[in-house]
């Protein structure tokens, strides 16, 4: 024993303090001149730096650490009048070091980490989707489940933010039911269902064994233990010992794979020992289908993994291109792009004024949601370049939608692909959707566009507005003589407030022509012209959505680390983490090797150092 | 009429019948009646309901004028008139816990809690304690259906606000089953009456059987994978354990109710009926199954009064004790353009930057919402229940956990309770508390008042004197 202590005590050292200049040179800055205001008493801005005290740490907090540099780069911070203010060398110094943890964050310098996912619940459309695949079942049992919650980089299917109660494991016994009873139903279907029949030859008991080895290995998405089979088994005979015949003997059996937690959850196993490892095959699989289809592996798919074949890079690289092309993919459309780009929003939430907008119907609602889901469908399913989201000269829409454009030539309520000349209106800046979700329910907000610009497509989001900030009327129809934006130019006059606003506005201002629910317009409410002339710091100006797009198409970066970033908060379901910007960074590199496809950006996810495999630690 | 409280009007009769052997019940127990119904106002069940109104109040217009039992309501107030002799209006409680962070979803997560919510985008989603109404339903749970009703109108609020770096979850969860588990609002009122109300006596009892059955397998298999798993792992198959366990304890509770023949008074019973053609009036739709599987789509105000009835019906029945009851979300941008005079969403409208108009609306807002507190307060006296009427026994709590939304101001938080006065609360008065009075110790007065321990909530030990 001894000597078992004395090894565990090295181990448990820690590691030797390697140089960390961070520690050494920008913490004893940091607590000189920011601690006062932003230390463990005050959190000034909610800005706390006390923490930043080592490499590691500075790494794990790196989303302030841009902002902090900028400030104390630009003498913003300290603020002018504090006493102690650094010399311009302490600056260089700290600002230098802060660059140097972000330079490493990039090019990954530092102990990689594939991260961890906690086991995820499915959330209600995967709930939907799989019992649709498990029994073909597509009547949605799941609809009236609550909806999830989001976390990580903002989906719904992030494992931590799922949670479970009893009033949800009620649904959950009631949905159940439900499907099971659909089945027992329709003879045809059950017919499909009992994959194996009681015989001279086969016994009842192995006749059921069949049944449900079957369904359970394809509702838990893995090999079925006996341990797995035994309660079931046992369920079943107590029924057939009871007199139940043999179908009916199998229904709770069967119900109960729809209440059971390796249906339910999609759990990964540890592997004791290991700091790291590739997950298994069927743990691969189930991670493929839920990012490309929100749903569960199909048969080929489980084929594979039980062959272990599905792991092999030429294999797993096949599988995921036929899944991509299957229809079921359009889950992409709806659920990623959804969540990410906001327009899922305008399912439940948008809620333009019905007096003020009559034209926004029910039937309209559900075009402009369907032309968002199928541009960016057809963009994967075209492996159409990534850039294309920002501009484009087709879109999608039917007889109504393309009436709001003020389009001509489309008919009939089917979306069809549809070219576009006015240079304004293609790519998702321009769809409906979005300007409707992203506007108030009586008037367009430039602010609120303006920061979906910065936010949703650049990832920069503006801080919070100061808790005294004030806000704007809540319809445009001023009876102040003042026109909207005279009264929005009032408000960034504050100090408070400029700072942050004259990088949001104006973004917003260049899309006045699109009012709150997505139409051109040359006039505003009050009937005077539409001043969408935006000047941003730097004097860059622009005046139409289509110099904001050539604007934001001149330099891509931002842009496409944005995308890559999104994507892979939504594979993984998980918080991003530090260790996690350097796969980003390649995720760019592939997909401009590709020539931005879409394609080439899914297929570089799923072979992506944290997808593929699972850390002992987070 | 005799105790309306079927399943406690049973108990007692059950084992006085195998105390004095089969043979003596008839005439004793018609003896019991009348005995029962007059003796048994202090073991009527007290209950706690919490409603909660997003983006604060106008300030200058809640706090009523006077002290004491001589106040005048205020403006936002003033449809409570009826009912002042119920009112406990409450000035200058604030939750300390709540005055770091940002504006909403510190106040939000934490109103019922008495903590501060962890920020986070989604990692480690934590209030930092139970709710008030989860720690009633922990103690009072087991003596009826449901523990505890969590009703709203809007759904869960989606991603997360990058501002902030919050998950917008915060914005639509003040029930917190435990630090971790935030409890989600039902906002189908089908759905919600159903679980509540639906009959099980068709073959019920077979029901329960197979719906044991089930639970029972995946408990063993959950029990057995859980031990393969990391820990952040386990505590998520925890939950599901902790709710199968419940739902087996409700299976049994309404076979219990089942087997001793539900007793409810008929004029319950209508009263259920009622609100069950006002469920399929208000969604509109074409079935039953239809309107179970539909997003309530439909008159806000109309929506918010089937949720309250819903509660009154519940505590009605004794079905639960604990509800609470959110008529938004945090931050919601609602559309109160229906009311004559409002022109804009909820949010917007509460930063008013001190503008006439936007206050003028705001309040008006404000006033609506007080307006429907006022109808649920309405239906809970037309209610009789023994000597008096429902509302005496119940505790009703109606605020924000910010007062003026321009600004997000946590002190003196806008908060009333109604009701109680026959459980202990002292009410029919405006009471002045001195500035930085807990909040939570409110909270401590109703679970208390309540027969529900609680010595510790936030930053309260004790209750608040003089109220109870």
């Amino acid at each position: 024993m001894p000597v078992l202590r004395t090894l565990v005590s090295l181990l448990a050292l820690p590691l030797p303090a390697s140089a960390d200049d961070f520690a050494s040179t920008a913490t004893p800055l940091l607590a000189k001149y920011c601690y006062d205001c932003h230390g463990e008493k005050k959190q000034k801005g909610g800005i706390d730096v006390h923490k930043l005290d080592s490499s590691e740490a500075a790494l794990r907090h790196h989303r302030f650490l841009e902002n902090i540099a900028e400030q104390v780069e630009l003498g913003d911070m300290p603020p002018d009048d504090e006493d102690l203010l650094p010399s311009d060398a302490e600056r260089t110094a700290l600002v230098d070091e802060i660059r140097g943890v972000l330079a490493k964050l990039e090019t990954g310098d530092f102990p990689r980490n594939p991260g961890r996912t906690t086991v995820r619940r499915l959330n209600r459309n995967e709930y939907n989707y799989t019992v649709r695949d498990l029994f073909g079942i597509d009547f949605q049992p799941g609809r009236d489940f609550p909806s999830d919650g989001a976390g990580g980089e903002g989906f719904d299917n992030v494992g931590d933010a799922l949670f479970i109660h009893p009033g949800l494991m009620e649904k959950y016994l009631a949905a159940s039911k439900k499907v099971i009873a659909a089945i027992y139903d329709d003879p045809k279907r059950l017919d499909r269902v009992l994959v194996a029949k009681p015989s001279d030859k086969n016994p009842p008991e192995s006749a059921a064994r069949a049944v449900l080895l079957t369904h359970a290995s394809l509702a838990f998405r893995r090999r079925v233990t006996d341990e797995d089979l035994k309660p079931l088994l046992e369920l079943f005979a107590k029924h057939l010992a009871a007199g139940d015949s043999y179908g009916e003997s199998l229904r709770l059996p069967l119900q109960s794979l729809l209440v059971h937690p390796s249906f339910l959850f999609r759990m990964e196993a540890d592997q004791p020992g290991k700091t790291e490892w590739p997950v298994d095959d069927f743990e691969l699989a189930t991670r493929l289908s839920y990012f490309l289809w929100a749903s569960m592996p199909d048969r080929q798919l489980l084929r594979l993994a039980d062959q272990g074949k599905l792991s092999d890079p030429a294999i797993l690289r096949a599988e995921a291109t036929r899944m991509i092309a299957d229809p079921r993919a359009e889950s992409l459309a709806r659920h990623f792009a959804g969540q990410w780009l906001g327009f899922d929003d305008l399912r439940e939430v948008s809620e333009p004024d019905a007096t003020r907008f009559p034209s926004f119907t029910p039937t309209l609602r559900v075009a402009m949601y369907r032309e968002s889901v199928e541009f960016f469908n057809h963009l994967i399913q075209s492996n159409r370049p990534a850039t294309e989201l920002i501009e484009a000269d087709y879109t999608f829409a039917n007889a109504e939608l393309a009436r709001h454009y003020g389009l001509t030539g489309v008919s009939g309520d089917e979306l069809q692909q549809v070219p576009l000349t006015d240079p304004n209106r293609g790519g998702v800046i321009g769809q409906a959707a979005i300007l409707t979700a992203t506007s108030l329910p009586l008037r367009t907000s430039p602010v609120k566009r303006g920061k979906w610009i910065l936010d949703t497509i650049l990832g920069t989001p503006p801080p919070p507005p100061p808790p005294d900030a004030g806000v704007l009327p809540a319809d445009d129809r001023s009876t102040e003589g003042l026109s909207f934006r005279e009264t929005l130019e009032i408000h960034r006059t504050k100090a408070s407030c400029a700072g942050c606003h004259e990088k949001i506005d104006p973004l917003g201002f260049g899309l006045e022509n699109f009012d709150a629910i997505g139409r051109w317009r040359t006039k505003d409410a009050n009937g005077l012209p539409v001043d969408s002339l935006a000047t941003l710091p730097g004097d860059i100006t622009f005046s139409s959505p289509a110099d904001l797009k050539k604007l934001l198409l001149s330099s891509d970066e931002l842009f496409l680390r944005n995308l890559c970033r999104k994507m892979l908060g939504y594979a993984l379901g998980r918080p991003l983490e530090y260790y996690d910007e350097p796969v980003i960074t390649e995720l760019v590199a592939k997909l401009r090797k590709d020539d931005l496809k879409m394609r080439s950006l899914l297929l570089a996810v799923i072979e992506s150092p944290p997808f593929l495999n699972r850390s002992a630690t987070r | 009429m005799a105790n309306i409280q079927s399943q406690k009007w049973l108990m007692p009769r059950r084992s006085f019948l195998r105390g004095a052997g089969a043979t003596l019940a008839l005439p004793f127990l018609d003896a019991m009646r009348p005995l029962m119904a007059a003796g048994s106002s202090a073991s009527l069940p007290v209950r706690i309901a919490l409603l909660y109104m997003p983006n604060g109040v106008r300030a200058d217009r809640w706090t009523p004028e006077g002290d004491g039992s001589k106040f005048k309501l205020s403006p936002i107030l003033s449809p409570l008139e009826k009912h002042r002799e119920d009112l406990l209006v409450l000035t200058g409680l604030q939750n300390k816990a709540s005055f770091t962070g940002d504006g909403h979803y510190v106040k939000t997560g934490g109103w019922l809690t008495g903590t501060t919510i962890t920020q986070t985008t989604g990692s480690d989603i934590a209030a930092g304690g139970i709710s008030m109404d989860q720690i009633a339903a922990q103690q009072l749970g087991n003596l009826t259906k449901l523990p505890s009703l969590e009703l709203g109108t809007e759904p869960v609020a989606t991603g997360i606000d990058t501002n902030v770096n919050y998950t917008r979850l915060y914005a639509s969860h003040i029930s917190w089953k435990t630090s971790t588990v935030p409890l989600p609002c039902e906002i189908n009122p089908r759905v919600a009456f159903d679980r509540l109300f639906r009959s099980r006596s068709k073959g019920g009892e077979k029901q329960a059987a197979d719906d044991k059955s089930v639970l029972d397998l995946v408990r063993g298999d959950a029990k057995r994978l859980q031990s393969q798993l990391g820990q952040s792992d386990q505590h998520k198959l925890e939950q599901y354990l902790e709710s199968i366990r419940e739902v087996e304890r409700r299976i049994e509770a309404e076979a219990a109710t089942l087997g001793a023949g539900e007793n409810l008074p008929p004029a319950l019973l209508k009263q259920m009926d009622v609100l069950d053609k006002r469920i399929s009036k208000a969604m509109g739709k074409a079935s039953r199954e239809e309107e179970l599987n539909s997003r309530p789509r439909f008159d806000h105000g109309e929506h918010c009064r089937i949720m309250m009835d819903l509660q009154v019906l519940a505590f009605w029945s004794d079905s639960t004790r604990v509800s609470s009851f959110m008529f938004g979300n945090d931050v919601t941008g609602r559309n109160f353009s229906f009311l004559e005079g409002v022109n804009g969403g909820h949010h917007d409208l509460s930063h008013h930057s001190n503008d006439g108009s936007k206050l003028d609306q705001y309040e008006k807002i404000n006033r609506w919402h007080v307006e429907q507190y006022a109808y649920m307060l309405d239906r809970m006296t037309e209610i009789k229940e023994g000597d008096g009427n429902l509302l005496d026994r119940s505790m009703v709590a109606f605020g924000s956990p910010i007062r003026d939304g321009n600004s997000h101001d946590p002190h003196n938080v806008p908060i009333v309770v109604a009701g109680g006065g026959k459980a202990g609360l002292k009410t029919g008065k405006h009471v002045h508390f001195d500035q930085g009075t807990p909040l939570c110790g409110l909270w401590i007065n109703m679970l208390e008042t309540a027969g529900v321990k609680a010595h510790q909530l936030g930053d309260a030990s004790d209750g608040l004197r003089g109220i109870s």
